[in-house]
């Protein structure tokens, strides 16, 4: 279970978070949803301390972070229980695919290598890409890149794996492949928060919706709930700009 | 200098060309040398600036800004005359000292300047994104650094290498100044002893022409297989990036980001 | 031995001389090599036939072989060739009155060349392909064009690598003490051991060029500024 409580982030005098209390279940897939600067990213970003909150508690079941006075020991802890996969995908370069997703295991998690090697390989023909285990970045495609990317989240076995806007990046044809992968993985009851646009991709995948404005959660529940009934006005107009009228169905 | 010499004769040319070539041995000597306690160096003076360690960083651009905004060839003189004089007042006496020694010191802190420069424009070129995958995925600054960022940045930086290293290597021809029996000091010799003045130096441009050419060629090799994960458009996207950010200029005081003497285009 | 800093001082006004001679060879050598520059950058990248190899190969020479190699060469190289040509002429001139500044001038130009070839192609490639076509799509000669359009816009692209040239030049003239020139450098040797104190001189020498490059480095900067009015890339 990931625990968020009071979690605050202000950049310079720019208060971008302000107090954030965020409970996620084991098996859960949270959607969260809002308008740009509304912090959402910023959010995600803090469980795995790639933004350093001012303030706050970050517990993933009995183990706890405490954000004013963060040890550096404990942000490692941290990164070793989650995963993230990112906009711009962030694949290593210089390494090809399988390489990409034994990275982690054999550089942080010190795993044998034969053992490592086959379970990336399995990982990687999960998501569709067992063809391309020797390919570089540079030579596969914004979905492939990312499925990698999903894939290399996955090789660690993390308490959750947050993704930030997955799918934000890529052209309109190759969404569907990656949403295809995070459904799929959603199915099999991993742990994961997903910051994202695509409305109707929410409402399928989430067990539960967080709607956030100016840096705060303004509502959260159901994804029947949100979409149909919102309950707050702002949650209304956001839903409104970005839905077509009346094509909120379950 | 005494002028009048012998006709030209070009079977010198050939004839020095082979008498020089044992002292290859020291220009290499002190390329090498230099270049590898440079690089050392230059990773020292870089790093207070890319991690923006305050006090160390001020250090470095002073650093920085002397070594190359002061010719090389007074660095050797003021190095070789002044250091005795500064180890003195801590008690370190160093007058037997051979020349030699305060040479590859003067080159390697020279080539540190620049190397630092290089290091800092290519850490900084490789995207930023790496890093944080690096970080996501657990790893320690370290490592993100060492596996991830360093492999990137090494590949990106070999032309800006390559001209450091020449440019080092030509650099060397000043040492016969303090007394080092290198290429050019050797030359010098040759020349006044037969007079054949012309002949000689026309071997001495062979030699550096040919070490230089080869290196050349080298570095090409090395940056072709260092590469061989990039594509070839985005691979010299990042390569421009880093001879630009190389002589881009920044607008506090004194001017740290001139290039090498040498520019690359 | 002692520092003395009140030498240094002394050593520095004593230095002050030198400095008209190390900035005119400094000048002479950017000024001639800018024009062999421009030439050899222009052979190159129109591909003139016959001279366009010969050029690349005066550049690669150049830049393979050091600055020093170069003043050593033309020093007893010139005289020989000089004198060739004056008795094929019947012309009185002889080498031995060339003023030794002479041969500084000269080899240090030929060495500006090819870098300064290469300031100025980075330069002109630096400016669109674009730019020169819509000059000539709005009526201008290819004078004109290259004049108000391309020309403005190459400079201030080749300005950090002109900038750099010039530094470059200013620390190389530090050669010509070999050719028995007084400039800064050689200005210092007499200095010290006149005096004994090398370490003072030399750091005498030292502050004075890295004044004059500082000097530089900033107008340069201001240049820059002036001359990139138009180029708003970045984020202010």
């Amino acid at each position: 279970m990931i625990k968020l409580t009071q979690i605050r982030k202000s950049f310079g005098r720019n208060e971008v978070l302000k107090g954030i209390d965020l409970t996620v279940e084991k098996g859960e897939v949270v959607a969260i949803l809002g308008p740009s600067g509304s912090g959402k990213t910023t959010l995600l970003r803090c469980i795995n301390y790639l933004e350093k909150p001012n303030d706050g508690q970050i517990s993933i079941d009995d183990f706890n972070v405490n954000c004013k006075r963060p040890d550096k020991k404990d942000i490692h802890t941290l990164r070793g229980k989650t995963a993230m996969v990112f906009q711009q995908y962030n694949l290593f370069r210089h390494k090809t695919a399988l390489e990409n997703v034994m990275e982690g295991l054999i550089v942080v998690k010190k795993l044998p290598k034969d053992e490592v090697r086959q379970k990336s390989v399995e990982l990687l023909e999960k998501v569709g890409l067992g063809s391309k285990l020797d390919a570089y970045p540079s030579e596969l495609s914004g979905g492939q890149q990312q499925r990698v990317g999903i894939a290399r989240a996955l090789a660690l076995n993390p308490e959750v794996i947050l993704f930030d806007e997955p799918t934000s990046a890529l052209d309109p044809e190759l969404v569907g492949e990656v949403l295809g992968v995070i459904r799929k993985i959603a199915k099999e009851g991993i742990t994961m928060i997903i910051v994202t646009h695509e409305m109707s991709f929410a409402q399928d995948v989430a067990s539960h919706v967080v709607f956030m404005d100016g840096g705060v959660i303004v509502e959260e529940g159901k994804p029947s709930e949100i979409f149909n009934d919102p309950k707050e006005e702002r949650t209304k107009q956001f839903l409104k700009r970005i839905t077509p009228e009346g094509v909120y169905s379950i | 200098m005494a002028k009048v010499g012998e006709p030209f004769d070009i079977s010198y040319v050939f004839e020095y060309l082979v008498k020089l070539l044992p002292t290859l041995k020291i220009t290499l000597l002190i390329v090498v040398s230099s270049i590898v306690i440079g690089l050392g160096v230059g990773f020292i003076v870089a790093l207070p600036q890319l991690y923006k360690i305050p006090v160390l960083r001020r250090f470095s651009q002073v650093y920085l800004s002397f070594f190359r905004g002061t010719p090389v060839l007074i660095q050797l003189f003021l190095f070789y005359y002044g250091l005795p004089e500064i180890l003195k007042l801590v008690h370190v006496d160093v007058v037997k000292v051979p020349a030699l020694y305060f040479v590859i010191l003067t080159y390697a802190l020279h080539s540190g300047a620049y190397m630092a420069e290089m290091i800092r424009a290519a850490v900084g070129a490789v995207d930023r994104g790496q890093v944080e995958a690096a970080y996501a995925v657990g790893m320690t600054g370290f490592q993100a650094f060492t596996r991830i960022v360093l492999p990137q940045a090494m590949a990106i930086s070999v032309p800006v290498f390559a001209n450091l290293v020449i440019a080092n290597l030509k650099d060397t021809s000043l040492a016969f100044s303090l007394g080092i029996m290198e290429l050019t000091g050797k030359s010098q010799t040759l020349a006044v002893m037969s007079r054949h003045f012309v002949e000689t130096y026309i071997s001495l441009a062979i030699i550096y022409f040919m070490i230089s050419f080869g290196l050349e060629k080298l570095f090409h090799l090395i940056e072709r297989k260092l590469l061989k994960h990039e594509s070839r458009i985005v691979s010299e996207e990042k390569e421009t990036r880093v001879k630009k950010a190389k002589t881009r200029r920044f607008a506090v005081g004194l001017g740290f980001t001139r290039g090498g003497r040498e520019n690359e285009a | 031995m002692k520092l003395d800093f009140a030498f240094i001082w002394t050593a520095f006004l004593q230095l002050l001389t030198a400095v008209p001679t190390a900035l005119a060879i400094t000048a002479v050598s950017v000024f001639c090599g800018l024009l062999i520059g421009t030439a050899v950058a222009v052979i190159r990248l129109y591909k003139v036939p016959i001279l366009h190899p010969i050029a690349a190969s005066y550049v690669t020479f150049i830049r393979g072989t050091p600055m020093l190699t170069h003043l050593l060469l033309i020093y007893f190289g010139l005289p020989i060739l000089v004198d060739a040509i004056a008795e094929a002429f019947g012309l009185s001139f002889r080498s031995v009155s060339i003023p030794m500044i002479g041969f500084a001038y000269v080899s240090f130009s030929i060495t500006a060349g090819a870098y300064m070839s290469e300031v100025v192609r980075s330069g002109l490639l630096a400016v669109n392909r674009g730019q020169i076509e819509a000059a000539y799509a709005i009526g201008m000669t290819t004078s004109q064009a290259m004049r108000r359009i391309v020309l403005p816009q190459a400079f201030a692209a080749s300005l950090p690598n002109l900038s750099n040239s010039v530094i470059g030049m200013l620390h190389g003239s530090t050669l010509a003490f070999t050719v028995s020139v007084v400039e800064i450098n050689a200005k210092a040797q007499i200095v010290a051991t006149t005096n004994w104190k090398f370490f003072e001189a030399y750091l005498a020498a030292a502050i004075i060029f890295w004044a004059i490059t500082f000097m530089i480095e900033r107008l340069t900067a201001l240049a820059e500024k002036r001359f990139n009015l138009y180029n708003r890339g970045g984020v202010s």
